[in-house]
């Protein structure tokens, strides 16, 4: 027994209904019979629908590993491995406009909703012929299109659908540690598949091996910044704060500092916004727009922030701080949260901090990273 | 065992589960599908429910009918099954009818699974002249459903018309207005209640 769409064979999950066995681990994903196939999701796409102009040139390097990834994709699945910044979404257009040209379907599948909204229209302005839909949870009316921009949750409406999909930050929350939303993702797709990510972990390195994934580099970034490496300080919790207090008095540029869960968020919040003006942001907090806002309208000097910050945010010289005091951050966590200076083009420079009161592999092995990566400029 | 709706193992025992019967839900979830028995009046009609619309039960309830998950019956009623037994003793259970479309769909009828540990008989007879679900529709069109009903059945001495969801009452109105004629006793049960603005 086996759930075509989600791939589970524990027969824990499996229910007798009135129509037959069904499978309930993707049950939030509406029912799938086990002696029924899921039905494939037919749409056209038109023709001439290929034609792209981006309003900025490309550097070198992006227009080879853009000409790299097509031709890998002849043969094999591609694991786009990027430093943060680098521009995956511009490196992939060359190889969508080609499978476009062809009449074949395309998807491009993200983990945020705001992401989703945004990349649609970066997409509508890039390719300006095709018909760009963009689908998330509350707007799914339409589903037919040339080109979809979708949320990884709402793959599940397209079984074995596309010729290409690629799937940006595989390393990022819903689809990591998710083993069902993985496999109806990968399902979702009978042809290519292109990884794009900045970190490989043990879980996604099965997969990439199960089926023989060809990884493409890039290490530079079109500022041509090198990634900046942090400065290492370990120091017990409370001299730390001490020695955040005496950091951020020095400090020149705005800054996030990173912490690791809510609790100690607002704690530290009520605790400096006597001192500086400060600010702070968590998932589910109520003033979490306004918040982000005002950091951005440089209304606020500092901003205590959760993990929901460390993609997808772009403001010129910044500076970032991490406060490790628990063992939640992992490697792909800590290459995003420093991936944030550095990467507006000209004159943009930040200085950044690492604040842990253990040593860990996780840090050690993102100092190796940051260090490989930069050996290439 | 693993809980039916959060999906982790259920290590804790509760004095119902240990006396009552076996529950599918973890202690935790159990603790938030909490009942709040209200009687509400619709111009004389008085409708007996159990939770409100919201929060865990609208994820289950929606689970159970849109996904198909059938698994989910024996959970709305965990301890509620024996009170109805006593309440609504020597009443037939007449359920209200849903659009052919959505039965189709789904192959089960959601009110008998829910109700299939209830010992009370069940009446039948209830029919919809116009097919259709009450889906999206506005409280002009809902109004309309109140006409919508014809019974047909046998005459009984007490009937319990049971529905899952009352929002403005008005086909739970229409079907309580078709039954009286031929049945001594009409009592209104509903599983959940919706609360709602209304818009003149």
């Amino acid at each position: 027994m086996e759930c075509l769409r989600c791939g589970n064979k524990d027969l824990a999950y499996f229910y007798k209904g009135a129509k037959g066995y069904y499978c309930r681990k993707c049950i939030k994903f509406s029912r799938v019979l086990l002696e029924e196939e899921p039905e494939s999701f037919n749409y056209e796409v038109g023709t001439g629908v290929d034609e792209y102009r981006f309003d900025y040139e490309l550097t070198p390097e992006q227009k080879e590993t853009s000409h790299n990834c097509l031709k890998t994709l002849t043969h094999s699945d591609v694991l786009l491995y990027c430093v943060c910044g680098a521009g995956k979404t511009e490196i992939s257009v060359e190889s969508i406009s080609y499978y476009l040209s062809k009449g074949l379907k395309v998807a491009y599948a993200i983990a945020r909703k705001e992401v989703v909204i945004e990349l649609g229209k970066r997409f509508k302005q890039i390719f300006a012929k095709a018909k760009v839909i963009s689908v998330y949870g509350g707007h799914h009316e339409e589903l037919s299109g040339d080109l979809i921009v979708c949320t990884c949750h709402q793959l599940y409406r397209y079984y074995r659908t596309f010729d290409l999909l690629i799937l940006d930050e595989v390393d990022a929350f819903p689809l990591k540690g998710n083993q069902t939303l993985m496999n109806i993702a990968i399902n979702s797709c009978k042809g290519r598949i292109i990884f794009s990510t900045a970190t490989v972990d043990d879980e996604l390195k099965k997969i990439l091996i199960q089926r023989n994934v060809r990884t493409v580099e890039l290490y530079t970034r079109p500022s041509r910044h090198p990634l900046s490496i942090p400065r290492l300080i370990y120091l017990n919790r409370y001299l730390a704060l001490i020695y955040l207090y005496r950091v951020m008095s020095l400090m020149a540029n705005q800054c996030i500092i990173f912490v690791s869960n809510k609790k100690e968020c607002r704690n530290l919040y009520r605790l400096f916004s006597n001192f500086f003006s400060c600010t702070y942001v968590y998932a589910d907090l109520k003033e979490r727009n306004e918040n982000i806002n005002a950091f951005k309208e440089n209304r606020k000097r500092f901003i205590f922030s959760t993990t929901v910050l460390e993609r997808g945010i772009t403001i010129r010289n910044i500076s970032v701080i991490i406060l490790n005091f628990s063992r939640t951050f992992d490697e792909s966590n800590f290459v995003q949260m420093l991936g944030r200076v550095g990467r507006g083009i000209g004159n943009d420079e930040g200085e950044t901090y690492l604040i842990s009161d253990h040593y860990s592999k996780q840090i050690s092995r993102t100092m190796d990273y940051l260090k490989k990566a930069n050996s290439y400029l | 065992m693993r809980c039916l709706y959060c999906d982790r193992n259920i290590d804790k025992q509760t004095i119902k589960s240990v006396f009552l019967k076996e529950d599918e839900l973890c202690p935790e979830c159990r603790r938030q599908l909490r009942v709040n028995r209200k009687i509400l009046d619709f111009d004389g009609m008085k409708v007996e429910t159990f939770f409100e619309y919201d929060g865990i039960f609208r994820s289950l309830l929606l689970q159970f009918k849109e996904c198909h998950d059938e698994a989910l019956k024996n959970v709305f009623l965990y301890d509620l099954s024996e009170y109805i037994n006593i309440r609504y003793f020597g009443y037939k259970i007449l359920f209200v009818p849903s659009s052919k479309a959505k039965l189709e769909q789904r192959g089960f009828n959601h009110l008998e699974e829910i109700f299939s540990e209830v010992r009370l008989k069940k009446a039948d007879g209830l029919r919809m002249i116009e097919d259709g679900s009450q889906e999206g529709k506005n409280l002009e069109e809902r109004r309309k459903m109140s006409t919508n009903y014809v019974y047909t059945g046998a005459p009984h001495k007490k009937i319990l018309v049971v529905d899952d969801v009352v929002t403005t009452g008005s086909s739970l109105k229409g079907v309580y207005n078709c039954v009286k004629t031929s049945a001594g006793k009409v009592k209104v049960l509903s599983l959940a209640y919706k609360c709602f603005t209304l818009h003149y």
